[in-house]
């Protein structure tokens, strides 16, 4: 493994990576539920990031188990819902259903949990990007102090 | 993330044309269309999808205005006997048809509209804050 590759793989780098690309996607999916909050039959759907997160937290523990420590690449298992392609891209397959009554257009949106939704994903998304950003600011005061 | 910013766009369009629609309901309920017979309302009707999405990805998501229809349900009648247009023989003698426009459905209606139209655009702005913060990443 080159010194590249430890740099780009170490410490919480690939899961804050994993979790900004999960919020990114999820956004899209919120957004698309949002735009449809007036279209008759249809269903909004979403996928769980608390299925998400167990499947990154058992990553991060088979990766410090198999003697790594905490660097080295994650391997993520797919979830029902979340996918990885071989360029790192997620396919998001939302399955999990609003629990809203269905209304007299056969639409069960729940504006509330929507934008709930919205919120808590933009803050994961923040709160991913600002750790990543503060890990690549340690890094590059580490490099600057080397040269 | 760019694409996401399309489908917010495209349910902030869809919502607009509703409230357009709405509008000249509200504007309409007392016209007359040329051929004697008062104004319909007109129903925006919405399917998923963004057909005219730049993005091919993109056309599977969003919303777009499918079609705008005509109600059909009955006119309503006013008591207006000395009306040029008031009917003359029958059961509804003296009343004269008006449009099918109800205001009070329209209020609520553009009250509804209105709302789905902000939350889009707070869907917008909660997108463009998350552009923003992954640029500063590499910034």
């Amino acid at each position: 493994m080159s010194i590249f590759e430890d740099i780009s793989t170490a410490g919480p780098a690939p899961v804050l990576e994993r979790m900004i690309r999960f919020a990114g996607a999820r956004q899209r999916l919120l957004s698309h539920n949002i735009a449809n909050i007036d279209t008759p039959n249809f269903i909004p759907f979403d996928v769980s990031p608390r299925d998400f997160q167990q499947h990154l937290r058992d990553a991060v523990r088979e990766r410090r188990e198999s003697g790594r420590g905490e660097s080295g690449e994650l391997q993520v298992k797919d979830t029902d819902e979340v996918s990885e392609g071989s360029d790192g891209a997620l396919t998001l397959t939302p399955r999990t259903p609003s629990g809203n009554i269905l209304y007299h257009d056969r639409n069960n949106r729940d504006l509330e949990r929507m934008m709930q939704a919205l919120s808590e994903n933009q803050m994961a998304f923040k709160a991913a990007a600002d750790l990543l950003k503060h890990h690549n600011d340690l890094l590059r005061t580490a490099i600057s102090q080397r040269v | 993330m760019y694409g996401t910013l399309d489908i917010s766009t495209s349910g902030m369009i869809a919502q607009r044309t509703r409230l357009t629609a709405i509008s000249a309901n509200l504007a309409n309920q007392n016209s007359v269309m040329p051929d004697g017979t008062p104004y319909r309302a007109r129903r925006v009707m919405f399917s998923p999808g963004d057909p005219g999405a730049s993005d091919p990805d993109g056309r599977e998501m969003g919303s777009h205005v499918s079609g705008i229809e005509i109600d059909q349900s009955p006119f309503n009648l006013r008591w207006d006997p000395g009306n040029p247009r008031a009917i003359k023989e029958g059961a509804e003698a003296g009343y004269v048809r008006m449009s099918n426009v109800n205001p009070l459905v329209e209020q609520i209606n553009a009250m509804q509209a209105s709302r789905a139209y902000e939350a889009n655009a707070a869907a917008a702005e909660t997108t463009k804050t998350m552009l923003a913060q992954a640029l500063r990443l590499i910034a």
